[in-house]
């Protein structure tokens, strides 16, 4: 099924298995996003992909996770009424085209752009969502966004801000 | 009976509640004076293993031993001084010399034991009864053996110095120096700290021995920039300093640059020269920084023949192009150099390799080729607004400036960063200002607070005397333009905090407290990379990197047996670094040639 229609799915009628695959496929799509770029750059810069790739590896691997909780099992297939979602968590993943040959700077901005967005998006989702499982995956995707975001953050400063001589 | 007579037993009665003055039990409690100079305390979260209690004992009863408990690091030996009882004397000169306060003496004075061997013990190590007394012999306060101020470097008054490129600091006078040196304890801390190891405390008694040329022998036998660290160096090793505890740090950096200053150029050949028998062996080395000239020093000597190719018109690297001449001047700097060039280092400037010359081309050209080409790209904070053609980036000014290209110096200007680039650069377009319109309008806006700048605190303290502004924890967020496009200001946002409890970067801003520093010119000055587009996409591809940086072994080798890589391109930004990596590259490449040649001979 194309991920758009999975995604409309959500507003109106949709399962907590179908939320944790569809938030699975997002990351996929960043993977995937990451994992074509890095045969563009240069070698010395690639690390950087590399450990975003394997940030996108551990998201998928903490939601295969969640998804086999026995806990959370019965809530899986609880059904969600009337969710409303924004659209805007959709043109996250629409990711904004990097050129052919960024550099060190431009990829951790788009990637920071991305988790910032991301975080956004999944924070909008659990306050919307009432409380239960589906609200604490959101949170919890979130969560995981914002501590993505500081390390890219920190990565950041430790590599554009060098302080000078 | 008399009034007198029936009062005396109430006199008598009052002494009951008076301290008795004379001990209970003579025969078991005996407690040494107040101030009693009796058994040794030392207190090991103090001690920095200086040595200098060792070094003043008349009797020789203290050694510095290692503890397993206690490692080496920065500023402290790892060592503890073991007092052999069978020597000492009490005499307490190891209390009063202790740079720390660290070593007391309890008021104890009795301790039997059979066996001679446990008077010779480590206090705060080897547990005993005294370790807490608080009574016995401390340092009086205030009295120190050492002066604790240093004599104060002479420079030129902010408002003399801000109108010209000239040197700001004069240099000790001898006399200054004789003092300065007479300060030093020659505890050695500092050596293991400078990155070159330089032999500090002996050149430093070079200057109390008036021996200059034995003091410049001893300069250039591990830093053939010392002219240039006498000036510019981080001197990390102050911070190490033993006096530095209790008092202000001996003015290493000064004394190094006072003997450079006391020994005739013309006799600077004949001290550090001389070169061994030609090896026939060909190196090249790209960029004429300090790591490539040590490198190039110390293979000369070797008698290898060594050929620099430098894309700029001058030596230096970073000490040249990145420094203003008010701080390192080209004159000295080309001096240093000029001593490398006359033992037979050929510097080919304006060649840049990729360019001028492939990377292939050396490489089957040379025997081996070393890569030290600094960090001569600018960062740029890429907030909006930054690709106007008045937003400049620092390292790009500072090189033109340094080749006399005429540089553009409005009225207004704004630098962004907190390291010594943007110090170097403000205090350079604060001159200019000067120059041209007779004050200076300089804001310096950076994200960190003034005690995570990266700059040294006496440039950021400089920069303020000339009249430059510094406004700390600003975080930038748009070049603002006028509606003709041109630029109006910076906007920032205030910075609340930088990092987070475990000290990670995590900023957070005060949006609210929105500023817009007016200025006709930006200028980054927020950090810098190498540009390694010289290496060409393929030995990009066959080399091993480390995040961004080339990956060297400990030798400074990379993955390609052919190349070495040293320097700020490496590890960072540091004239002394680089010059300690100079080393370790020199060593290198010269054991790789001599192990080619066994191999050749026996092939």
């Amino acid at each position: 099924m194309p991920r758009i229609e999975k995604f409309d799915k959500l507003h109106h009628h949709a399962s907590l298995q179908e939320f944790i695959d569809l938030a699975i496929e997002f990351e996929q799509v960043a993977h995937d996003f990451y994992t074509d770029l890095l045969p563009k750059i240069s070698k010395h810069i690639r690390y950087i992909v590399n450990e975003l790739i394997r940030e996108e590896e551990a998201h998928i691997a903490k939601l295969q996770e969640l998804a086999k909780r026995r806990d959370i099992e019965g809530a899986l297939q609880s059904e969600i009424e009337n969710m409303t979602v924004d659209r805007k968590f959709y043109d996250g993943i629409h990711l904004p085209e990097l050129g052919e040959n960024p550099d060190d700077q431009e990829i951790l901005q788009y990637a920071m752009m991305r988790e910032f967005i991301a975080m956004v998006q999944y924070s909008e989702l659990a306050e919307k969502s009432p409380p239960g499982p589906v609200r604490d995956l959101f949170q919890f995707m979130a969560n995981e966004e914002i501590k993505h975001k500081n390390d890219l953050e920190a990565l950041y400063y430790q590599i554009i801000h060098s302080g000078g001589v | 009976m008399s009034v007198q007579d029936v009062l005396s037993p109430f006199k008598a009665w009052k002494n009951l509640f008076r301290d008795p003055v004379t001990i209970a039990d003579p025969i078991n409690d005996r407690p040494g004076a107040a101030r009693y100079r009796g058994f040794h305390q030392n207190d090991l979260d103090k001690c920095i293993g200086c040595g200098t209690c060792e070094e003043i004992c008349q009797n020789g009863a203290i050694d510095m031993v290692a503890e397993l408990k206690i490692e080496q690091a920065e500023g402290d030996s790892g060592l503890r001084p073991r007092i052999d009882y069978g020597r000492c004397c009490w005499c307490a000169l190891c209390v009063d010399v202790c740079m720390t306060g660290s070593l007391t003496m309890s008021n104890a004075y009795t301790w039997v034991d059979a066996d001679p061997e446990e008077f010779r013990f480590t206090p705060g190590v080897d547990k005993k009864d005294w370790d807490d007394a608080e009574l016995g012999y401390h340092r009086p306060e205030g009295l120190h053996l050492t002066p604790m101020t240093r004599v104060e470097m002479q420079e030129m008054e902010p408002e003399e110095r801000v109108a010209n490129f000239d040197e700001i600091v004069c240099g000790y006078s001898v006399e200054e120096a004789l003092v300065e040196a007479d300060r030093c304890v020659s505890c050695g801390l500092c050596v293991a700290t400078c990155p070159a190891h330089m032999a500090i405390p002996d050149y430093i008694a070079a200057i109390r021995d008036q021996d200059y040329e034995h003091g410049l022998e001893l300069l250039y036998d591990t830093n053939p920039f010392s002219q240039v660290c006498g000036r510019v160096c981080t001197h990390k090793c102050e911070d190490a300093c033993s006096v530095g505890h209790e008092g202000q740090p001996i003015a290493i950096r000064w004394l190094k640059r006072h003997i450079t200053e006391n020994v005739p150029r013309e006799k600077y050949m004949d001290i550090i020269g001389g070169t061994a028998d030609d090896t026939g062996k060909k190196i090249a080395i790209i960029g004429a920084g300090p790591a490539g000239l040590t490198t190039a020093f110390d293979l000369v000597k070797m008698g290898h023949n060594i050929t620099v190719f430098e894309a700029q018109p001058g030596p230096g690297g970073m000490a040249r192009y990145g420094i203003p001449e008010y701080r390192m001047p080209y004159d000295d700097l080309d001096h240093e150099v000029s001593i490398i060039t006359e033992m037979g280092v050929d510097i080919r400037y304006n060649m840049r390799v990729g360019k001028d010359i492939l990377m292939d081309q050396l490489r089957q050209d040379y025997d081996a080729v070393l890569l030290s080409i600094g960090l001569h790209v600018g960062r740029s904070t890429r907030i909006k607004g930054t690709e106007h053609k008045d937003v400049l980036k620092a390292v790009d000014l500072l090189r033109d400036i340094t080749n006399g290209i005429k540089v553009k110096v409005p009225k207004k200007i704004v630098v962004i960063g907190g390291g010594n680039v943007a110090m170097d650069i403000a205090r350079s377009m604060a001159r200019l200002q000067k120059q041209k319109y007779g004050k200076v309008d300089l804001t310096v806006t950076a994200l960190e607070d003034l005690q995570h700048f990266m700059a040294d605190p006496e440039e950021v303290k400089e920069a303020g005397e000339e009249g430059i502004e510094i406004l700390d924890a600003r975080g930038p967020q748009e070049i603002v333009l006028t509606k003709g496009g041109r630029i109006s200001g910076l906007r920032t946002w205030k910075v609340i905090s930088i990092f987070d409890d475990q000290g990670r970067f995590s900023p957070s801003y005060d949006e609210a407290d929105e500023m817009l520093h007016k200025a006709n010119m930006v200028i980054e000055a927020i950090g810098q990379a190498s540009d390694v587009a010289l290496l060409g996409e393929e030995l990009t591809e066959a080399l091993d990197w480390n995040r961004g940086r080339l990956s060297v072994d400990a030798q400074g080798r990379t993955s390609q047996s052919w190349l070495w890589a040293a320097g700020d391109c490496v590890h960072g930004p540091d004239i002394i670094h680089a010059v300690a990596d100079g080393h370790v590259v020199a060593d290198s490449i010269n054991a790789a040639l001599n192990e080619q040649e066994e191999t050749d001979a026996k092939d």
